[in-house]
């Protein structure tokens, strides 16, 4: 690879060890896909900050680097925790003391305690065409689709080693040759809502692997069935990029969107859907005894929408409502009275922390219900749960009744 | 019967063990229990299995980007697999194995499904870009 002098001086320890080590890791990176050199980017978004992806392991190799002087030199924000810093989850104390430990390495490695999934959410929206080094799979599938920016399914130290230098290897999805679709799409199925969009992000994810799917027929999403979609697709898939015919900029038709690149074409049509929507399904046992919603984190609107949904009713004493988002909404949330409407109703709407990353089963859960696929894809390994997915307001029914009715 | 195939190396390291062939691509942030080396992804194929000291071969990584930190503590607790062969490794699988000193090679000039079963004696000279099989 080719590297400019003052690169050069960052890969012989000439700036500290963090540098150096983060050289280490983008250049072997770079060679390994063939990359001629390293580029600019304008932020990172460093993932994997949860007790159960660090581990201890982690948590010391992380306090070293900040302990040696590690300080980021773009703009660089943490994803969601394991922890709400705001109250007391009743968690293990052990769990969110260590918990603390990485989010303070992180903090005084410079990078923003945002803790969210959505750092789009929080202020941080890449530019179309903008070369970022984002972790976060379903925010890679969002930055890269959606708004248009550049990037690769980082790891969260490769994230951190893009925050630390300021670059990334130029290879894959920074370079528009390779953002063309390998298989159309042809959705029929009804998209209703974001569980519709869960399921279909479900089933194509488990056919695409890591190839770059197109849709055509869905017309009208909004944001957050977007987010969704994304976050499905590189839960159950490996997606990092997905185009929608006159939804997403780089697809304004289907010529656009897969250039003069040969394509498999596969209908989707309601028996599909189903079939996505069963595959995130775990549960026989009707019996709900925690309701999650917010992954990826909710937006102000969703929570908007469960305030009103909320309104004037109790959940069921042994049922726990959590209702996950960042800070940023979480205040906004507040001051706007929809957290005091979901609160007077029995639910919980925490901040930093998602179900998957924190423990919720040390309170004793079993039986999970969410509109998230891609909580209703990782709970059962991360955290035991068995898992009924459906829309939002079929889970709120659910909170309330204590029980999960069919559709 | 010793068969040898050229690939491309990933991570380095020199390892032996017994193979672990699995044809669904891996998820390593909450699919794998760090304490044993459990797959502990739902409606996997190793669902329950351990992959812990094995020469684990899997077509590529996906799902949470935070899997390379999970690769790492793996390696670590020295519950991960010794070595692995993809047939293309993206980068979260790399970093945390080249943080973790765990040998991957990838593209092998064969598939390696066509020549490697489950207990196979799998040598991997990831310093070399070279899979060595006994059968």
């Amino acid at each position: 690879m080719q590297l400019t002098d003052v690169e050069k001086r960052m890969r012989d320890g000439e700036q500290g060890e963090p540098v150096r080590m983060a050289m280490e890791i983008l250049m072997a990176l770079g060679e390994i896909y063939g990359a001629e050199r390293l580029i600019p980017i304008r932020s990172a978004h460093v993932a994997g900050l949860s007790l159960k992806s660090h581990g201890l392991a982690g948590t010391e190799w992380a306090e070293d680097l900040a302990g040696k002087g590690a300080r980021v030199c773009i703009p660089t924000t943490m994803n969601v925790i394991g922890v709400d810093r705001s109250r007391d989850l009743k968690l293990p104390e052990e769990w969110a003391k260590n918990q603390l430990r990485i989010e303070t390495a992180y903090e005084c490695m410079g990078c923003f305690g945002t803790s969210s999934c959505v750092p789009y959410y929080c202020g941080f929206v890449p530019r179309f065409k903008e070369h970022i080094a984002w972790a976060e799979s379903s925010a890679v599938a969002f930055t890269n689709s959606v708004l248009g920016a550049r990037d690769n399914r980082e790891g969260g130290p490769s994230a951190l080693a893009s925050g630390l230098t300021g670059r990334t290897p130029l290879h894959g999805l920074h370079l528009d040759e390779n953002r063309k679709g390998d298989v159309l799409f042809k959705v029929s199925a009804p998209l209703t809502n974001i569980a519709d969009y869960g399921a279909l992000g479900s089933y194509v994810g488990r056919i695409i692997g890591t190839r770059i799917p197109v849709f055509e027929g869905i017309n009208v999403p909004s944001i957050e069935e977007l987010v969704y979609l994304g976050a499905a697709l590189g839960s159950s898939g490996g997606v990092a990029l997905f185009h929608a015919i006159g939804v997403t900029p780089e697809a304004p038709t289907v010529g656009s969107a897969f250039g003069d690149k040969k394509y498999e074409i596969i209908e989707v049509t309601a028996k599909e859907l189903e079939e996505g929507k069963e595959k995130l399904t775990s549960a026989k046992d009707r019996k709900v005894d925690y309701v999650a919603i917010g992954c990826p984190h909710c937006s102000l609107n969703q929570i908007k929408e469960l305030s009103i949904l909320l309104q004037d009713r109790k959940v069921k004493e042994e049922t726990t409502l959590w209702i996950h988002t960042n800070v940023a909404i979480k205040h906004l949330a507040k001051q706007l009275g929809y957290v005091k409407v979901i609160e007077d109703a029995g639910g919980v709407v925490t901040q930093d922390l998602c179900t998957i990353l924190g423990n919720p089963e040390a309170l004793g859960f079993k039986i999970l219900a969410t509109n998230s696929p891609k909580m209703a894809f990782y709970a059962p390994g991360s955290n035991g749960f068995n898992v009924w997915y459906g829309s939002v307001k079929h889970c709120i029914d659910a909170a309330v009744s204590g029980s999960w009715k069919s559709s | 019967m010793t068969i040898t195939i050229k690939g491309r190396s990933i991570s380095k390291g020199y390892t032996e063990g017994e193979a672990l062939v699995c044809r669904q691509p891996i998820g390593f942030n909450f699919g794998v229990d760090c304490s044993n080396g459990v797959i502990t992804e739902y409606n996997h194929e190793l669902f329950g299995k351990s992959i812990k000291d094995k020469i684990l071969i899997f077509p590529h990584g996906k799902g949470s980007t935070g899997g390379s930190y999970v690769v790492y503590q793996l390696a670590k607790n020295k519950t991960g697999p010794r070595a692995m062969i993809n047939l293309t490794t993206e980068t979260i699988i790399a970093v945390g194995a080249i943080m973790g000193g765990i040998p991957v090679i990838d593209h092998l000039e064969q598939n390696p499904y066509d020549v490697i079963s489950d207990g196979d004696h799998v040598a991997v000279d990831a310093n070399n870009g070279l899979v060595v099989i006994k059968k």
